[in-house]
């Protein structure tokens, strides 16, 4: 009856998933290919202006820092060890959340455990994926900064070839650590402790780079007398990126002995993290699958991990006697004058909807927290950043690090909004709300939630940068522009490219219109902020002629028409038409 | 073939599956029903491995699922409610995908694939991606890919989800005939039509017990009630609710599991 495995002469199962991975990966790109050329097209012309961008950017950085005399070439080193060692705990914390989710709440896995295929195999074809999706990004970011290093300390040809074997092999360490400690909290850990522990997590990282990153509090009199031993206590703040046991400083340490010649330390380092992939590799790779089978095994079978302790049960007890009332954000949302009660019912479930949703207030929270951190740390710059060149500067960043952090949030939660609601058609869409409510309710919710934060910010950087009243103002606009427009074109988008076969957020935005949204987020933001430096009445320039004035002004209000208000008026004409 | 002895599933404190022992033999049509949350999913896991057994053995074939996990699947094919397809693969990509899987010769895929696919009508979505077919048709991809190998053991939960009266009919002859051949069915329906007209036998799971085993007519017998099977199985449930909510008013030690006599 069942297949005689001695008689089979095909590929194995790793093989086999390789190629079904392929296949289905070359009809994403053709079905994107035939739904619109063009959106291909703006892609690719996306991906090759970032990397120009990118190189260009980093190349002057480089070149800027370099010309500090005597001390260019050790800030440049110290600031790749601190980048690498960032990049290492990013990797890590990457792995560990994308191969929980690809190990213990995917479907694939589920299937795959049904047939003739060892633990094992499904490990490693989980571990590569989550590998690769947990660390393409990286790739992404790191190759400009690298060529551009290398171009300006002029390396040799041989440089650009060992940096495709160097870099991989660095993905590999945070990659094994991450989906060990994935396969060990979903062991031993719970939903509810698995994101407390989370919060924690990210809080001490918070705390600790605060403690540890905060600037020196230094006056005029000691900067000018006393440079040396300033810069040298900032530096010793950082030597922790350059633990000898840190895979990141085997990295860095290997790139800059390749620049300096120094072949014999950077083949030394080079093998000794060849070393460690290849033996702690070797473990995930032989090791870690009956682990990963009792771990999901574990998952799907235990209660709370609180409800050993009796004060738990006891609470749980207490809270089981059920009341039948309306609960806290209930209460809150009832506070908001004049709303219509399926209005507030929509309001109430999207924002339960959040809560519970820990990828996305832990995303939220992570980075808007880190600006928020850096902002608040701006206050110790603000007696040396007296410069208007360098206030100016700062707050045009501030003002785009903001907008880009709101933009992966629009287009990661705000665009799957009205796919998810298509979904669940039967109680939305068949609801008197009617669905043109329903999306206009989304957008007032999305927007004044996230206007909220990026108000906040953006004023409390004009703050920390002791910016007069109407420049503060002039930022305070701008960003409420940004956020009306940013949330305008995610919902828009959303409306126009949906997806209703797709439960799951992340795939929906993976898909055309998600790609489309955050590509045109990116053009909207860096538009809308050259025509904000262009058209800044406080240029050092000197104040633009009143011709300028107009037509930046003019231009940043048809750009934000366009992309902002332009795609939810589409969308909600295409309402009037959609099928679901 | 099927082989679950003393099987205990519990969740912290919630024990799914309690003390469930239970031989389909080779060849055997058996249809397991059970009201919503009575444990007929977390069995169905247990017995294909995808979850470990607090206590107890679950065996296919001869094979323990969790001490000889691969030769328990080789002979093993599973169906879920909602089960899981490369969406951007043809049907024929993934009836081949599975075949390969389970280490099957080109010659022999490729004979089986066009049986099942003519069976299940399923020519004229052979090079269709799978992510356009309706739910009803992915169920036939989903099933002719299951019974490719020839499985010794075929385990589907409700198989009937989407499929119109036709291909209902289709389905329900073929998992007959396979039978009859000697695979060994193993259904969870909430149909108790399907149940009755189809299976050898039929087991009641309730509050994660076996409450109820055999043919139609001994289910008749141990219920007390005549006539169709679903005054049989709302009186067994009903019974072991009372049963169960007595037992919880006198606080009473809780009995062994009854486990009713196999039939055959």
């Amino acid at each position: 009856m069942a297949a005689k495995p001695g008689n089979y002469d095909g590929p194995g199962p790793l093989r086999l998933l390789t190629q079904v991975s392929l296949v289905q990966a070359r009809r994403r790109v053709q079905a994107l290919a035939a739904q619109s050329r063009s959106l291909l097209l703006l892609m690719v012309v996306f991906v090759v202006g970032y990397i120009v961008f990118s190189f260009g950017t980093f190349h002057r950085a480089l070149r800027f820092l370099g010309s500090f005399p005597g001390l260019g070439s050790l800030l440049i080193e110290r600031l790749l060890f601190l980048l690498f060692a960032f990049f290492f705990l990013l990797l890590l914390f990457s792995n560990l959340v994308i191969g929980y989710t690809n190990l213990f709440r995917n479907r694939e896995t589920a299937f795959l455990l049904t047939l003739p295929v060892s633990t094992q195999t499904i490990f490693r074809w989980k571990f590569l994926e989550s590998t690769l999706l947990a660390s393409w990004a990286f790739v992404f970011l790191i190759a400009p900064l690298l060529g551009a290093y290398g171009l300006h300390n002029r390396a040799p040809w041989h440089f650009y070839v060992m940096l495709p074997v160097l870099v991989p092999l660095f993905i590999v360490l945070p990659a094994v650590f991450g989906s060990w400690l994935a396969v060990s909290l979903a062991r031993h850990m719970d939903r509810r402790s698995f994101q407390l522990l989370i919060v924690a997590a990210l809080a001490l990282f918070v705390l600790a780079s605060r403690f540890w990153l905060s600037p020196e509090i230094v006056d005029d009199e000691t900067l000018e007398t006393r440079m040396l031993a300033v810069l040298d206590r900032l530096l010793v703040r950082t030597r922790f990126a350059q633990h000898p046991l840190l895979p990141s400083y085997w990295l860095s340490t290997s790139v800059l002995s390749w620049l300096e010649g120094a072949m014999s330390a950077a083949g030394f380092f080079m093998l000794v993290l060849l070393s460690h992939v290849l033996f702690f590799g070797f473990l995930a790779f032989t090791w870690m699958g009956p682990f990963f089978y009792e771990a999901a095994s574990t998952a799907q079978s235990r209660a709370s991990v609180f409800g050993q302790w009796e004060w738990f049960r006891q609470w749980r007890a207490r809270k089981s006697t059920f009341h039948f009332s309306s609960g806290f954000v209930d209460k809150c949302v009832a506070l908001l004058p004049g709303l219509r009660s399926d209005v507030h019912a929509l309001i109430v479930k999207d924002v339960r909807m959040f809560w519970r949703d820990t990828a996305q207030w832990g995303q939220t929270l992570m980075l808007f927290g880190l600006l928020g951190v850096y902002i608040m740390n701006l206050r110790h710059f603000t007696q040396q950043i007296t410069n208007p060149f360098w206030v100016q500067l700062i707050s045009f960043l501030n003002l785009g690090a903001c907008s880009l952090n709101l933009a992966t949030l629009t287009t990661r939660f705000v665009f799957p909004q009205f796919s998810l609601e298509g979904k669940r058609v039967w109680i939305v869409g068949m609801a008197p709300l009617g669905l043109r409510r329903v999306v206009w309710t989304k957008f007032a919710l999305a927007t004044g939630a996230s206007l909220a934060v990026t108000l906040g910010l953006v004023a409390l950087s004009c703050q920390m940068l002791k910016m007069p009243l109407e420049r503060t103002g002039y930022f305070c606009f701008y960003i409420t522009v940004m956020t009306f427009s940013l949330n305008g074109l995610a919902m828009g988008m959303g409306v126009l490219y949906p997806n209703f076969k797709e439960d799951n957020p992340g795939k929906i935005v993976s898909g055309v219109g998600g790609t489309f949204c955050l590509v045109l987020s990116f053009v909207y933001i860096i538009g809308a902020l050259l025509l904000a430096v262009l058209g800044s009445p406080w240029k050092i320039t000197g104040p633009p002629s009143p011709w300028l004035l107009a037509a930046t002004w003019t231009g940043f209000a048809l750009l934000s028409l366009g992309l902002g208000w332009l795609p939810l008026r589409l969308g909600l004409r295409r309402l009037e038409r959609i099928e679901i | 073939m099927i082989e679950l002895l003393h099987l205990v599933k519990k969740f912290g404190d919630l024990t799914a599956v309690n003390d469930l022992s239970l031989v389909v033999p080779k060849g055997e049509f058996f249809a397991v029903l059970g009201p919503n949350a009575a444990g007929k999913t977390t069995t169905i896991k247990l017995l294909t491995g995808l979850m470990k057994p607090t206590a107890g053995t679950a065996r296919v074939a001869g094979f323990d699922v969790q001490t000889q996990p691969l030769e328990a699947r080789r002979r093993l094919a599973y169906v879920p409610d909602f089960p899981f397809l490369y969406e951007k693969l043809t049907p024929w990509e993934f009836l081949r995908f599975t075949g390969q899987m389970f280490r099957m010769e080109e010659k022999r895929l490729a004979e089986a694939a066009k049986e099942l696919v003519a069976r299940f009508n399923l020519e004229p979505y052979l090079r269709k991606p799978i992510d356009g077919l309706s739910h009803g048709t992915r169920q036939r991809v989903a099933i002719a890919s299951a019974l490719l190998h020839d499985p010794e053991v075929f385990v589907i939960d409700e198989p009937m989800v989407g499929l119109d009266p036709h291909h209902a009919r289709v389905v329900k002859d073929t998992l007959k005939e396979r039978s009859q051949q000697g695979m060994t069915v193993f259904l969870s329906t909430h149909q108790l039509s399907v149940a009755e007209e189809i299976a050898d036998r039929i087991g009641i799971i309730h509050q994660g017990k076996l409450v109820a085993v055999g043919t139609r007519d001994q289910l008749r017998q141990q219920s007390g009630s005549d006539g169709l099977l679903e005054n049989s199985f709302l009186a067994l449930t009903r019974q072991e609710a009372n049963f169960s909510e007595e037992r919880a008013k006198f606080k009473t030690p809780e009995p062994a599991a009854p486990l009713p006599p196999h039939g055959r």
